[in-house]
C-alpha cells in the first residue's frame, strides 16, 4: 500500500470511530430490554400527549405479535434484551451551537457539521443517541414559513394536528416487526414543513450520531412538502465501533404534494456493529417529484429499501443508490415503488460493490397497479465483485397488473476488467490505485447527484473501503 | 387412486418480500383420480439408446446419486446468500425446478420412471418422440430419466395434447444427466385443454462440456406449473433454454428456472417469450447462480412479455446470485403492450392494431416453435397458434 493511501485511511478512520465516555453524571440510560414499563418510561421522558402514549403501547403489542422477517440477512445477533431503547445527554436541546455541551460539540465539530451549516446548509438538526441536541434553521428560510424543528416540540405546537394526521400513517406499525418497534420507542428526529410554492434553495440536514454502546436509535423524520414547494433534505449518520450490537430502527415519512419536489439524500456510515433496520417511505401526489440519493457504506447488517408510492397522476420517482459491502458486512439494500396514478414514472439506478467477504444484496420491487395506465418503470442495477470471497446478489421483483405500462429492467454482475487495470497501470498507476479509481468511476452516477461536500465524503469512504480500513 | 394434492412448488432459491407472492407456488387440487404407469412411449427406440421401463422413481435417481460428488462439487469458501432455500430440496436425487414435493408425490403413490440411456459417443439423429394425447378426465403422472453418456447426443421430444375443452390432471418429472461432452436436446410442448392442471418438473446436470438444450412451449391448460433446475457442474458445461408461453382467459402459469453454475467457463442462457391475455396470471422466477469456482462463466436471462389485456397479472423475479469475481451475469426484461413506434410502423404499412397484435403473438411463439425438430408436432403447434390468434 502506498504511503499516501495509508494517510487517507488513517484520517478517515479517526473521523468516525471516536467515542465519548458515557458517564452517569452527564447521561441518562434506560435499562436494556423492551417491556411495557420501558415503553411507558420513554413516553414519560418525552412528555407524550395521551394519544401518543396509547399508540406506543399498541405498537409494543404489535411488536410482540409480528414475526421476524423470513427473508433477508440474519439478525440473530440482535438481542433486544441487550439493547437500551433510550439514552440521552442530560442537557436540553439547544438553538445556539455554543450552548451545546462541550463533549457533544466536539463530536459534531470533528464530523464537520457546524462548518457545513455555516457554508452550505439552510438548517441543521443534530441528534446524539436518542435526543436532538441542536436544531437551527437560518432566519431567511424561517421567514419563508419553513418549519424545521424536532418532532417532540412540533407535537406540542400549532402543527400538532398535522403531525397526528401524518405520523406513522405512511409506515403503519403493522408494516413489519421493526416498524412496530419504532412506533413503541421512537425518540428524536425532525419535522419539516415547506409551505406552498416555497423553494428552499439550499439543503436542510439532519445528522444522527449514536455514541452509546448497546443502544438503539429510533428517530422519526416527518417531512411535508406542500403544493409547488421544493426541498433538498440531507441525512447523515455515523457511530463509533463497539463489540456489542447496536440497533438503528428509524423511520422516515415523506409527503410530496401536487407539483412539489423533494430530494432526500443519505450518506450512511454507521459503525460495523450496527443493525440498520430503517424504514423510509414517500407518498407523491399529482405531478410531484421524489428523488432519492442513497449511499450505504456502514453497518454490520442493513435492511434498507426506500419506498415510493406514486399516487398522483404524472408523479415521478428517481432512486440513485450505491452500496459498498466490505469485510463482515451484510448489506441488503434497494428500493420499492408502487405506481398507482396514471402516467407515473419511476427510474431506479443502483450500484453495488462487494469486497473482502462482504455480502451486498440488491433487492427491489416494482408494482404497477391496474389504475396506473401509461406508467413507465425502468430499473438498472450493476454489481461489481472485487474478489471471490464476497457475494453480490440481485433480487428484483416486478408485479404488473395492467397492459398499458412499459417496464424495463436490466441487471449486470461482473468484475473490473483486466484491460482497464492494464491501461491505468501502463500509465504508472499502481494496481490498487487503479482499482480504486475504477470503483470511484463506477460510483460516479451516484456521487454526481450529491452536493460537492457530500460527494467528496462519499469518495473518501470508497477510498477507505478500498484500502481495507473501513 | 383418489387423492388431494397440496404441494409447495417452485420455491425461489432465496426468499424475498412476502407481499410479492413469489417465494413459492402452491399446487392444490382436491379429489383427483391419479394413475401411474401411463407414461408415453416412443414408437421405436433408436439405435444407441437403451430403454428401461417402469423403474421405481427412487431407483431411477441412482445415476444422479452415483455422480453426486461431481454434480455438487464446491469449494469450501462458499458463503450462502441471505435466506437460501436449498435445504428443502436436499432429499432429491437431483434438484429440480419444482422441488422436493414432486419427488414426494412420485414416491408416495409408487410412481415409476422410464430410463433412457444413450451409449457412449452415440450420436442419435432420430428424435425420440413421446406423445401423450389425453382424454377428458385423465389423471396421471409419469417420469423419465435421460442419461446421455460421454460424448453422446440425443434429442427427446415430449408433447402433451388433448381436446380444447378437455380437463384433467397430468404431472411429469424429467431428469437429465449429460456426461462429459454429451448433449441432450429436450423439447417439451404442452397443448392441453382448458380444464387441465399440469405440472412439468425438470432437473438436470451437465458434467465436463456437457450440454442441455431445452425448448419448451406452454400453450394450453388451466393451471400450469413448470420448472427446471440445471447444474452446470464442471468446466464448460452449458444450458440453453428457449421457453414460449401463451396464457389466456383465467389461466395461471407458474415457473421457476435456475442455472446453477459451478464449473469454470460454464454458459447459461435462458430466454422467455410470452403473451398474456384475458385475466391470465403468470409468475416467472429465473435465477442465475454463480457459485464459487465458476470463474470465466457467463449467464444471460431475458424476458419479453407481451401484455394484451387490462386485467392480466405479470410477476417476474429475475435473480442473479454471485460468489465469483470473474463472471458476467446479465438480466433484461421488457414487459408491456406493443410499443407505439412498432404500432406506428405497422399502421404505416396498412396493418391495423388488432392485426399487429396477431402478428406479434405469432412472432413470439413461432420463434420458439421453429426449434421443434419433429415436423408433425411443429405443425400441430403452428396450427394451434394460428387458431388462437
Amino acid at each position: 500500500m502506498s504511503d499516501n493511501k495509508q494517510i487517507v485511511a488513517d484520517i478517515d478512520h479517526s473521523l468516525y470511530d471516536f467515542k465519548d465516555i458515557e458517564n452517569e453524571k452527564d447521561f441518562y440510560r434506560m435499562e436494556e430490554g423492551l417491556t411495557r414499563e420501558t415503553v411507558l418510561k420513554v413516553s414519560e421522558e418525552k412528555n407524550d400527549p395521551e394519544w401518543m402514549r396509547d399508540f406506543r403501547l399498541e405498537c409494543l403489542k404489535l411488536y410482540n405479535e409480528i414475526q421476524m422477517p423470513n427473508w433477508g440477512p440474519s439478525i440473530e445477533g440482535l438481542d433486544m434484551d441487550k439493547i437500551s431503547s433510550y439514552v440521552r445527554h442530560k442537557s436540553d436541546m439547544k438553538g445556539k451551537w455554543e450552548d451545546v455541551p462541550e463533549d457533544i460539540k466536539n463530536t459534531f465539530e470533528k464530523l464537520g457539521i457546524p462548518q457545513a451549516e455555516r457554508e452550505s446548509l439552510a438548517g441543521v438538526g443534530a441528534q446524539y443517541d436518542s435526543e436532538l441536541v441542536y436544531h437551527n434553521v437560518k432566519d431567511e428560510v424561517a421567514a419563508q414559513g419553513v418549519v424545521y424543528t424536532d418532532l417532540e416540540s412540533a407535537l406540542r405546537s400549532e402543527y400538532a394536528d398535522m403531525i397526528k394526521s401524518h405520523f406513522m400513517k405512511l409506515v403503519p406499525p403493522t408494516d413489519h416487526k421493526f416498524a412496530a418497534l419504532h412506533g413503541a420507542v421512537w425518540s428524536g428526529g425532525s419535522f419539516v414543513y415547506v409551505p406552498k410554492n416555497v423553494k428552499v434553495e439550499i439543503p436542510l440536514q439532519s445528522y444522527f450520531r449514536l455514541n452509546a454502546a448497546g443502544a438503539g436509535q429510533f428517530e422519526h423524520t416527518l417531512i411535508i412538502v406542500d403544493e409547488g414547494a421544493d426541498l433538498h433534505f440531507i441525512e447523515g449518520c455515523s457511530a463509533p465501533k463497539y463489540n456489542v450490537a447496536n440497533l438503528h430502527a428509524g423511520c422516515v415519512e415523506l409527503y410530496v404534494a401536487k407539483n412539489a419536489r423533494l430530494r432526500y439524500s443519505t450518506i450512511e456510515n454507521w459503525s460495523k456493529n450496527m443493525y440498520n433496520l430503517n424504514t423510509k417511505r414517500a407518498l407523491v401526489e399529482e405531478n410531484g417529484i421524489m428523488e432519492w440519493v442513497s449511499g450505504s457504506f456502514g453497518s454490520h447488517t442493513s435492511y434498507l429499501y426506500p419506498m415510493t408510492i406514486l399516487k398522483g397522476a404524472g408523479s415521478k420517482m428517481e432512486f440513485t443508490g450505491i452500496t459498498f459491502a466490505g469485510k463482515g458486512q451484510n448489506l441488503d439494500t434497494g428500493a420499492k415503488v408502487v405506481h398507482q396514478g396514471e402516467r407515473t414514472t419511476s427510474v431506479i439506478n443502483t450500484k453495488s460493490i462487494s469486497k473482502d467477504g462482504g455480502i451486498g444484496t440488491y433487492r427491489s420491487s416494482v408494482t404497477i397497479q391496474s389504475t396506473a395506465k401509461k406508467a413507465k418503470a425502468s430499473v438498472s442495477c450493476d454489481s461489481l465483485m472485487l474478489d471471490s470471497i464476497s457475494r453480490a446478489d440481485t433480487i428484483p421483483g416486478m408485479d404488473i397488473r395492467t397492459s398499458d405500462a412499459d417496464v424495463g429492467h436490466e441487471a449486470k454482475i461482473g468484475r473490473i476488467s483486466d484491460e482497464a487495470i492494464f491501461y491505468l497501470m501502463s500509465r504508472g498507476i499502481s494496481e490498487e490505485d487503479a482499482k480504486a479509481m475504477i470503483v470511484s468511476g463506477f460510483a460516479n452516477p451516484v456521487s454526481k447527484e450529491l452536493p460537492l461536500e457530500y460527494a467528496v465524503e462519499m469518495n473518501n469512504l470508497i477510498k477507505l473501503e478500498m484500502s481495507g480500513n473501513g | 387412486m383418489s387423492k388431494d394434492l397440496n404441494m409447495k412448488v417452485n420455491v425461489l432459491p432465496v426468499t424475498t418480500y412476502n407481499f410479492l407472492h413469489v417465494n413459492d407456488g402452491r399446487l392444490e387440487i382436491k379429489d383427483i383420480n391419479l394413475q401411474t404407469g401411463d407414461a408415453p412411449k416412443a414408437k421405436a427406440v433408436p439405435a444407441g439408446v437403451t430403454l428401461k421401463e417402469n423403474v421405481p422413481f427412487e431407483e431411477a435417481g441412482e445415476v444422479f446419486r452415483a455422480n453426486k460428488d461431481r454434480i455438487l462439487s464446491l469449494k469450501e469458501t462458499m458463503v450462502s446468500p441471505n435466506c437460501e432455500t436449498a435445504a428443502r430440496d436436499e432429499s432429491q436425487a437431483i434438484r429440480t425446478g419444482m422441488g422436493a414435493d414432486v419427488d414426494k408425490l412420485f414416491s408416495e403413490i409408487g410412481g415409476t420412471c422410464d430410463v433412457y440411456t444413450v451409449d457412449e459417443d452415440a450420436k442419435v439423429e432420430e428424435p425420440i418422440v413421446l406423445r401423450q394425447d389425453l382424454t377428458d378426465g385423465f389423471g396421471g403422472i409419469n417420469s423419465q430419466v435421460i442419461h446421455a453418456k460421454k460424448g453422446s447426443e440425443v434429442t427427446v421430444v415430449m408433447a402433451y395434447t388433448s381436446e380444447k375443452a378437455a380437463g384433467g390432471f397430468l404431472g411429469v418429472s424429467t431428469r437429465l444427466l449429460a456426461e462429459d461432452g454429451a448433449t441432450i436436446n429436450l423439447v417439451k410442448v404442452q397443448i392441453l385443454g382448458d380444464g387441465f392442471v399440469h405440472f412439468d418438473d425438470i432437473g438436470g446436470a451437465c458434467l465436463k462440456s456437457g450440454r442441455i438444450n431445452l425448448t419448451a412451449l406452454e400453450l394450453g391448460g388451466k393451471e400450469i406449473f413448470n420448472g427446471a433446475y440445471i447444474n452446470l457442474s464442471e468446466k464448460e458445461a452449458s444450458f440453453y433454454s428457449n421457453l414460449g408461453y401463451l396464457s389466456r382467459d383465467d389461466h395461471k402459469l407458474d415457473m421457476n428456472y435456475v442455472a446453477d453454475q459451478r464449473g469454470k467457463k460454464t454458459d447459461a442462457s435462458m430466454q422467455f417469450k410470452g403473451v398474456l391475455m384475458g385475466t391470465a396470471q403468470k409468475t416467472l422466477r429465473d435465477t442465475l447462480d454463480f457459485k464459487t469456482g465458476s470463474s470465466g462463466s457467463v449467464g444471460d436471462e431475458q424476458e419479453d412479455a407481451l401484455l394484451l389485456s387490462e386485467d392480466v397479472v405479470n410477476r417476474t423475479m429475475p435473480v442473479i446470485l454471485c460468489q465469483e469475481e470473474d463472471v458476467e451475469g446479465r438480466h433484461g426484461a421488457t414487459i408491456g403492450q406493443l410499443g407505439e413506434d412498432l404500432l406506428f410502423y405497422m399502421q404505416c404499412r396498412g396493418i391495423d392494431e388488432e392485426e399487429a397484435k396477431r402478428i406479434m403473438i405469432k412472432a413470439r411463439l413461432e420463434s420458439v416453435a421453429r426449434l421443434i425438430p419433429d415436423p408433425a408436432i411443429k405443425q400441430l403447434v403452428l396450427y394451434y397458434i394460428q387458431q388462437i390468434v
